[in-house]
């Protein structure tokens, strides 16, 4: 008796530790064409706008495949990348995941990090798309992800507030200053930049000087493109905004927004704070605080001479496959669906921007869905000789040296010199370090 | 003569013990031990997958990375005693034998379980931000309003004020020491004539005395190791200023997915507040044992 409770529970121990130990079974499954009765994991970010359009999706998806049973995985943008990344290090990520521009550097830099798709080309109808907007998705020779839709980021303001003020929508970038100073006179701010996760004050710093100068921040294959001088110059400007009372101080924001994002703010939703940067694909949350209509796409800033160059564009999202799935067709038919499925294109909507698919587009186009906010943003874009904006660019340990610069010289703590200096050191070493 | 033994229906043999913390045994070694060892390897890890101590000594001549040491032990030095302080005041507070006493220490201990979710940060920034109640009522007494979440100066208080909110656990510990003191003593001292405080200075704190050095203990390895507070209400802003090791940690590991730095930040972490114990210990040795 005693021996036998001895064995159960050696035995016990060995299951428990067995199942626990690390087996790194790294081998992709091989597609065989078939679509077998499985479930999925399928993860994205966004505001409510796109989680209800998309669990629609899925409920349309579910009744069409009822074998292929779609778990929804989502949340808002702050702490996605983290728990991405926490996922994919431990080999726990969903199969099908919405992924960032970025994330393809630094989660797959070789190309091995997702599924490569062009295996899968049987489940998804590649010819939708063009090779420019593949080329998007690819490390390499791989095919790590397909663009959902192409995006930049344009400048939303509040009409209401607008037509109260008697102003118009700024065109040039002293239009805007102007702006700031008549706004200031009843306490409120033509726009707002921000240094969290979204990190628009760079950003637009980065657009004034690269219409200016002509070159790229960082080029696409990771290089620095600015000087110090520039760098100086872009900081400078961004300054110049705050003491312009374009923008609140970083001080003002934090003490009155404390860590929450803009859209949850009461400063914008009670208008004292009348426009945003924002990505076409993602101004969907700012609009759904105000009432209909309210929120209006302005052009984008340009010099006295009308030159609209460099404003920025980028795969706003991509779909991706683990590498890890044991069901690749099912997967990759499952983002066939998202991304050229008629009826999903309906339901979808422009939640995730203007569908870089040809027959999604050409869905919303015929049921005149194809209006809104995203739909304005895409086009002044379109009018615009618009650059791709660098993966580097985003990541988010160089998002850190943007935001501690302007931080610093927000602060007064640094002046524009020093920072600028040491915002170049840091970010030429780091991408050096990276390219390696 | 027989010998006795209880029986039961596993049968007691020399393994029985060992068997029965068989599941402990196992869980500590999963996660606890295995993980241990693997973070220590893993912190050695350079950038070509060599083992060096490369990690150590960028972190150790990073300057974020000894501010955000700074931050951490800055807010340790300033949370630890006023909580020690707040938490034996409610526990005494507490102790009185009052009808309905348990529905006061109910109350007292239900922000301890409440932790810093999103619930409690929400209602933190309706506290703290520029137009929040606490600013409204010191305008409203005549203060000037404080720009809590913007100064650098305060910031930091704002999570200090939240783990103090959180007192609960602490107290419940205190209460459970006072509860302990023989009541002879405060009969025999009311009848030589000693009143409430000298009471207090001469009878509960030193027979609390290694209730608080417990206190002190768990309260310190707490606050060195804070995270979620920081993480939530201020994101470590404004200049880094209520950045802790913790979020360092996080940052390194999750943002920018550099896990060798975060494992050798871990082990240093460790490595601080060992010291600190260490220095606890010998520092008190003599108070605790008089």
């Amino acid at each position: 008796m005693k021996k036998n409770i001895l064995k159960t529970a050696a035995l016990c121990c060995i299951i428990s530790l067995s199942a626990c130990s690390d087996k790194k079974d790294y081998s992709v499954t091989m597609p065989d064409g078939t679509l077998d009765k499985c479930s999925l994991r399928f993860s994205w970010w966004g505001g409510d706008d796109r989680h209800e359009a998309t669990l629609k999706a899925i409920d349309l998806w579910n009744q069409k495949n009822p074998d292929i049973t779609i778990i929804p995985e989502y949340g808002g943008w702050d702490g996605w990348a983290e728990k991405m990344n926490s996922q994919v290090s431990s080999g726990t990520e969903p199969d099908i995941m919405q992924i960032n521009y970025d994330w393809l550097i630094s989660m797959s830099p070789d190309g091995d990090g997702f599924y490569d798709l062009d295996k899968l080309s049987s489940q998804i109808d590649l010819s939708q798309f063009d090779n420019e907007v593949l080329s998007f998705g690819r490390v390499g020779e791989k095919l790590n992800a397909v663009a959902v839709s192409v995006s930049g980021r344009s400048l939303f303001y509040n009409s209401e507030v607008f037509s109260r003020m008697g102003a118009d929508y700024p065109e040039t970038w002293s239009d805007l200053i102007a702006l700031g100073n008549k706004f200031g006179e009843s306490g409120l701010y033509p726009l707002d930049l921000d240094i969290q996760s979204g990190g628009t004050a760079w950003y637009l710093a980065v657009v004034y000087i690269q219409q200016q100068t002509g070159r790229q921040f960082i080029t696409p294959n990771g290089e620095l493109g600015f000087t110090v001088e520039d760098i100086k110059a872009a900081l400078s400007f961004y300054k110049k905004l705050e003491d312009s009372h374009v923008i609140r101080t970083v001080r003002t924001r934090t003490d009155e927004d404390g860590n929450a994002a803009l859209y949850q703010s009461s400063e914008f939703i009670g208008g004292r704070v009348a426009g945003v940067l924002e990505w076409g694909s993602a101004v969907g949350k700012y609009e759904s605080v105000l009432p209909d209509g309210i929120l209006e796409a302005g052009p984008l800033l340009t010099d006295e001479k009308g030159c609209s160059d460099g404003w920025m564009i980028k795969p706003s999202l991509l779909y991706a496959v683990s590498k890890r799935t044991k069901h690749p067709d099912e997967a990759a038919a499952f983002i066939n669906f998202m991304l050229n499925d008629e009826k999903c294109a309906d339901i979808l909507g422009t939640t995730r921007g203007i569908p870089a698919s040809r027959s999604a587009e050409s869905a919303l186009e015929k049921s005149g869905s194809l209006k809104g906010l995203a739909k304005e943003c895409n086009d002044i874009l379109e009018r615009s000789e618009t650059v791709t904006i660098s993966p580097y660019m985003e990541l988010s340990r160089m998002k850190e040296f943007y935001n501690t610069a302007i931080e610093s010289v927000s602060y007064g703590t640094a002046d524009v010199d020093s920072a600028a200096k040491q915002m170049f050191s840091s970010v030429n070493n780091y991408l050096e370090k990276i390219r390696k | 003569m027989r010998s006795r033994f209880y029986r039961n229906p596993v049968g007691v043999s020399k393994f029985t013990g060992l068997i029965l913390i068989l599941p402990f045994i196992i869980g500590a070694v999963l996660f606890i031990i295995y993980p241990f060892i693997y973070s220590f390897i893993v912190g050695l890890k350079d950038t070509n997958g060599g083992l060096s101590l490369d990690n150590y000594r960028n972190i150790l001549t990073d300057s974020s990375s000894r501010r955000t040491l700074f931050v951490t032990l800055k807010y340790t030095a300033v949370l630890v005693p006023l909580k020690l302080i707040v938490s034996l005041l409610a526990a005494l507070l507490l102790n009185c034998e009052l009808k309905g006493i348990g529905i006061f220490r109910t109350a007292f201990y239900i922000p301890s379980i409440l932790g810093s979710n999103i619930a409690v940060i929400i209602m933190w920034q309706y506290l703290f931000t520029s137009d929040g109640l606490v600013n409204q009522l010191l305008k409203a007494v005549g203060i000037s309003p404080v720009g809590w979440y913007g100064d650098p100066n305060y910031a930091l208080f704002i999570i200090v004020l939240l783990r103090l909110w959180e007192f609960g656990s602490t107290m419940v510990i205190f209460l459970a020491g006072l509860r302990n003191i023989p009541k002879e003593l405060y009969d025999a001292a009311k009848v030589d004539g000693c009143g409430r405080i000298r009471a207090f200075f001469s009878i509960t704190l030193p027979q609390l005395k290694n209730i608080i050095f417990i206190n002190l203990i768990l309260q310190t390895i707490a606050a060195m190791q804070e995270f979620n507070a920081p993480y939530l209400i201020t994101g470590g802003g404004p200049l880094g200023s209520t950045r802790t090791v913790g979020m360092h940690i996080y940052d390194e590991m999750f943002r920018f997915g550099d896990e060798g730095t975060a494992n050798a930040i871990s082990w240093l972490l460790f490595a601080v507040i060992g010291i600190i114990i260490i220095l606890l210990y010998r520092f008190t040795e003599k108070l605790r044992r008089d």
